[in-house]
């Protein structure tokens, strides 16, 4: 199946080579749903950085990592704190982590309340790893 | 003839000698004495013819005869007066005498001569007589003359002759005893005569007397009879009279009294003798009574006293008596007549009109108005208590024309006109003026006149009261600041409104409602407003406005109204009835308030709400395919996940054979994973397990009708609802149940989208099923169904409708179902079918509940 997904701001696609520039870069995956927690970091590392997986954005904030963080792999809905809101708290902390979001709603509504804001990337789930790997790169790229 | 006796005629000295003496010739003388003789034949013959006549006859005849016999110049003679005539003179003149007097000069002479005088001494001698010699010769007739005389005249102067003398004797002799015969007769007649006249006198005198005495003894009849007639009359009078009369003696004692008194004491009139004794007057007036009797009797005054006597039935009554004397021709008290006057009630009358004039003059000053009565010129005579104390002002004051100071400045003129005006009309009339109290405050008054007239229907009194209207002024003030108010607020208020009279016909209009619609007030009143309505809307309103008014109860209605400018409008039409004290309706209010943009927010709202509906449905699948998508997204993403991660490892130098077999394995977990989500839904999907819970079915039915009911209606579907009172509360998933009759109704409207030619009817009504199950049915006029469809209907994915899915009454039997009820479908006798449900109703226990994992909602009990 096809899965779009939206490229902002015209970076340049990422291969694989560009993973030694980030080594060692701590990717935070928030996400209530257990089997993403299971299995998104292993491809994260096999990608070449390091990983951590939350399951809600509130053990996120209070877990220590918000500063280490390089780029955060966000799920949107989630109970509690959503994924946008999670965005809104690191701005209002002045910790803009480049975010790439990640969900299985492939609402209109959302998708483009979500992209007003600054994003690294936007992906429908399932998603494939070098689709993965690209909004990665671009992330950590700097915005 | 006596010749013996009679002696001669005259004095002796008066006899003249005989002729013959003087020598005269014997035949001569005896022719002479023959003659003589002849004569005396002739005078004795006399009284023959003088029998039986007057004596002026006889000395007529004597006179005429002895002047023819002697020849004589004249001859007078005098009879003298006698009882029966007065003194009468004969005169002859003979035709030989020659004095050339006339007998009244011959008359007046011998007056001359012998009048007055004796008669006895009458002069015998020749006179002078007119020129001539006269012998004038008296002869006397009866003695002494005392019958008369008679005088001779003649030229000769030897008269008389002898034998002249003679004759002269027995003429005066027989002359003398004639007319003493004649005097006698005379006087015998004259006598007999008187006595004829006396006795006729006196019997005349006799008989008028007697006349006299029959007329009085007639009229003694006639007034005795009168008399007696007039006692009859006097009695019947006096019995007429309506009073008490008795007549009084002099000394007071009773004579008679009239009918009235023995009728009025019962007594006889002898009784009544001792009026003064008895109780016939009242023991307090007695002694009043008796002293001014008495003193009336003494000094013969008018009697005049009130007392009160003694009725025969023992009741005393107020008398006026009054007594006055009947004097005789001398004024001599005869008797006293007494009339007693019954004035006991007008006695009662006087204290009556007394204690009313008192009364009235009370009331006059008790009437809570002020009154007053001037004379017919204007000036005021009089003013009751009232007005004094309220304007403060003095009857002295205020009487004339000092009222006027009592009145507002401003207020006078016009009042003093009015008066002026009143008064010269004579009609009732009245003015509002301001008085002042007597603290200077000033109120409204109304002052109102009427005239009092007399029998002649003159004016002689205008009576007025002065009411105070303050209050009434100030509360037609404040009605009339109302009706402003009210007037205002009409004309104001966001409304159109309107008034119509019992009938429907339009009395009123407010401004908006001219404004609006652009119409005149003429062409909105009765029932022309009619056409100001669309003509689609106006037979229902029509129809609709004739039913309200039939039933005397508020209605309302909507309908398109056109407004000035030919656009129309929703408007709400309400009418309220305004009714009597018996409660029949006496006019009709109403408003029209323009809904337009509310019924179009209603239409979009109804629009928002069928597409919200249909979204819904397409949300809830499009929610459901979410739902699945996301459930089954989450293993799907896991494996691709896991499978990228084990194709890395793989590809590692060296490879990581145990994260690749780790992460396999995680892919196979997350595949199976995936198929428990379809399984899952799937079972979520059909049989979803319903919450059974307490509910009223009729709420739950309402609930949905409530939603429908705009979208029912939009195709012209009437929905009648019939939910059965007291029904026990079912038990049922409310949200469930809600999609199943939805489901129903959705069913019966779509089942009449094509009828045309009769009503488009849905009614759904609820009602006890076999005891402890409730049902309830949806009946449509629709198209119906044949009996081949009956048993397909319920099927899955069995439809008749273009664009049906088929899943609704195969999704609303097994919700039914799960409900331990029951769906089915009946043909309606008429057109169209009914379909119903039965659920069981809510047991007494609950035992069962907790088994079923229901869940027990608390404000159950109260359904």
């Amino acid at each position: 199946m096809d899965i779009p997904y939206e490229m902002p701001h015209c970076f340049a696609m990422q291969s694989r080579e560009g993973r030694g520039r980030n080594q060692h870069a701590l990717l935070s995956v928030v996400d209530d749903d257990e089997s993403v927690r299971e299995s998104l970091p292993d491809l994260i590392k096999e990608f070449g950085f390091a990983a951590r997986a939350f399951s809600s954005a509130e053990e996120f904030l209070s877990s220590g990592s918000v500063d280490e963080t390089s780029c955060l792999i966000l799920d949107i809905a989630m109970p509690g704190m959503s994924g946008p809101e999670l965005q809104q708290e690191l701005k209002r902390r002045g910790r803009e982590i480049p975010i790439i979001f990640i969900t299985g709603q492939r609402d209109e509504t959302t998708r483009a309340r979500v992209l007003k804001q600054r994003v690294a990337g936007f992906l429908l789930k399932p998603f494939n790893d070098t689709d993965l790997l690209a909004a990665i790169n671009t992330a950590l790229q700097g915005i | 003839m006596n010749f013996g006796n009679v002696a001669l005629a005259g004095p002796a000295h008066t006899r003249r000698p005989d002729m013959q003496a003087q020598g005269e010739d014997p035949v001569q003388e005896i022719k002479r004495l023959q003659r003589c003789i002849n004569d005396l034949v002739s005078l004795l013959a006399l009284p023959a013819v003088w029998s039986g006549n007057e004596p002026s006859h006889i000395v007529d005849v004597l006179l005429d005869a002895l002047l023819r016999m002697l020849r004589l110049d004249f001859i007078y003679a005098r009879l003298e007066k006698t009882v029966a005539a007065a003194p009468t003179e004969f005169m002859r003149v003979g035709d030989s005498c020659k004095c050339g007097l006339e007998s009244q000069e011959i008359q007046s002479k011998l007056g001359q001569w012998f009048g007055g005088g004796s008669r006895e001494s009458l002069p015998l001698n020749r006179n002078r007589l007119g020129g001539v010699d006269i012998s004038i010769f008296p002869l006397p007739l009866g003695v002494r003359g005392d019958i008369g005389v008679i005088i001779l005249g003649s030229e000769r102067a030897d008269f008389p002759a002898q034998t002249e003398s003679l004759l002269l004797s027995v003429a005066a002799n027989q002359a003398s005893f004639a007319l003493q015969e004649a005097r006698l007769l005379n006087e015998q007649k004259l006598v007999s005569s008187e006595l004829d006249q006396r006795v006729a006198q006196r019997t005349s005198e006799l008989a008028a007397a007697n006349e006299e005495l029959r007329k009085e003894i007639a009229e003694r009849r006639r007034v005795e009879h009168a008399l007696r007639g007039s006692e009859q009359s006097l009695r019947l009078i006096l019995d007429g009279i309506a009073g008490l009369v008795a007549i009084m003696g002099t000394t007071g004692e009773v004579e008679a009294v009239n009918r009235q008194v023995l009728d009025y004491f019962g007594r006889s009139a002898e009784e009544m003798k001792g009026w003064l004794t008895g109780d016939a007057v009242h023991p307090d007036d007695l002694p009043g009574v008796i002293s001014a009797w008495r003193h009336s009797l003494e000094t013969v005054s008018p009697y005049d006293i009130d007392h009160r006597m003694r009725r025969v039935d023992g009741a005393y009554r107020w008398f006026h008596a009054r007594g006055l004397p009947l004097r005789d021709a001398e004024g001599q008290v005869l008797r006293w007549y007494v009339l007693l006057t019954d004035i006991d009630d007008r006695r009662h009358a006087e204290e009556a009109l007394r204690a009313s004039e008192g009364k009235l003059q009370r009331v006059i000053d008790a009437i809570p108005t002020l009154a007053w009565c001037n004379l017919p010129d204007g000036p005021n005579e009089f003013l009751n208590k009232r007005w004094h104390a309220y304007t403060g002002l003095s009857p002295e004051e205020a009487h004339g024309w000092g009222w006027q100071t009592a009145f507002h400045p401003e207020d006078l003129p016009p009042l003093m006109k009015k008066w002026q005006e009143i008064m010269l009309s004579g009609e009732q009339g009245e003015i509002e003026a301001r008085l002042r109290r007597h603290d200077g405050v000033y109120r409204w008054f109304l002052i109102r006149a009427a005239p009092f007239r007399d029998e002649t229907g003159a004016i002689i009194r205008w009576y007025g009261t002065s009411t105070d209207i303050e209050d009434r002024k100030r509360a037609e003030d404040a009605v009339l600041a109302n009706e402003r108010n009210l007037g205002l607020i009409i004309s104001t208020m966001p409304a159109l409104a309107w008034s119509a009279y019992a009938d429907g016909n339009v009395d009123f209009v407010n401004q908006r409602w001219l404004d609006y619609t652009g119409l005149s007030p003429a062409q909105a009143q009765g029932w022309a407003w009619a056409r100001a309505f669309h003509p689609d809307d106006l037979g229902r309103l029509n129809d609709y406005w004739l039913s309200t008014i039939a039933a005397g109860q508020p209605g309302e209605i909507e309908a398109r109204l056109r407004r000035f400018d030919g656009q129309y409008r929703w408007f709400l039409f309400r009418a309220s009835p305004l009714r009597n004290e018996s409660g029949a309706v006496i006019k009709w209010y109403g408003t029209n308030t323009d809904i337009d943009d509310r019924k179009r927010a209603e239409e979009e709202l109804r629009n928002a709400h069928s597409e919200l509906a249909r979204v819904m449905r397409v949300m809830t699948m499009g929610q459901l395919t979410a739902s699945i998508a996301h459930e089954v997204n989450q293993p799907l993403s896991g494996i691709i996940t896991n499978a990228s991660t084990c194709l890395r490892m793989l590809d590692a130098d060296p490879p990581n054979l145990e994260g690749a077999r780790e992460t396999a394995r995680r892919t196979i977990r997350d595949g199976h994973r995936a198929s428990d989500v379809v399984t899952r839904l799937r079972t979520l999907y059909s049989k979803k397990e319903p919450t059974l819970e307490p509910m009223d079915l009729n709420e739950v039915a309402r609930e949905v009708t409530a939603l429908s009911s705009t979208e029912i209606q939009k195709n012209g579907v009437t929905l009648r609802q019939e939910f059965a009172d007291g029904l026990p509360p079912a038990l049922g998933d409310r949200i469930q149940l809600q999609q199943v009759i939805l489901n129903l109704l959705r069913n019966g409207a779509d089942a009449m989208s094509t009828i045309n030619d009769r009503p488009r009817e849905l009614l759904i009504w609820t009602e006890r099923h076999e005891g402890n199950q409730i049902q309830l049915s949806v009946k449509d006029s629709g198209v119906g169904f044949t009996h081949e469809v009956a048993g397909k209907i319920f099927e899955a994915f069995y439809t008749t409708k273009g664009d049906g899915m088929g899943i609704g009454l195969s999704v609303s039997r097994s919700i039914i179902e799960a409900h331990q009820g029951r769906l089915w479908a009946t043909p309606n006798d008429g057109p169209g079918c009914t379909f119903s449900f039965a659920i069981p109703c809510t047991p007494k226990g609950l035992a069962d509940s907790a088994s079923r994992g229901r869940r027990v909602d608390s404000s159950a009990d109260a359904a």
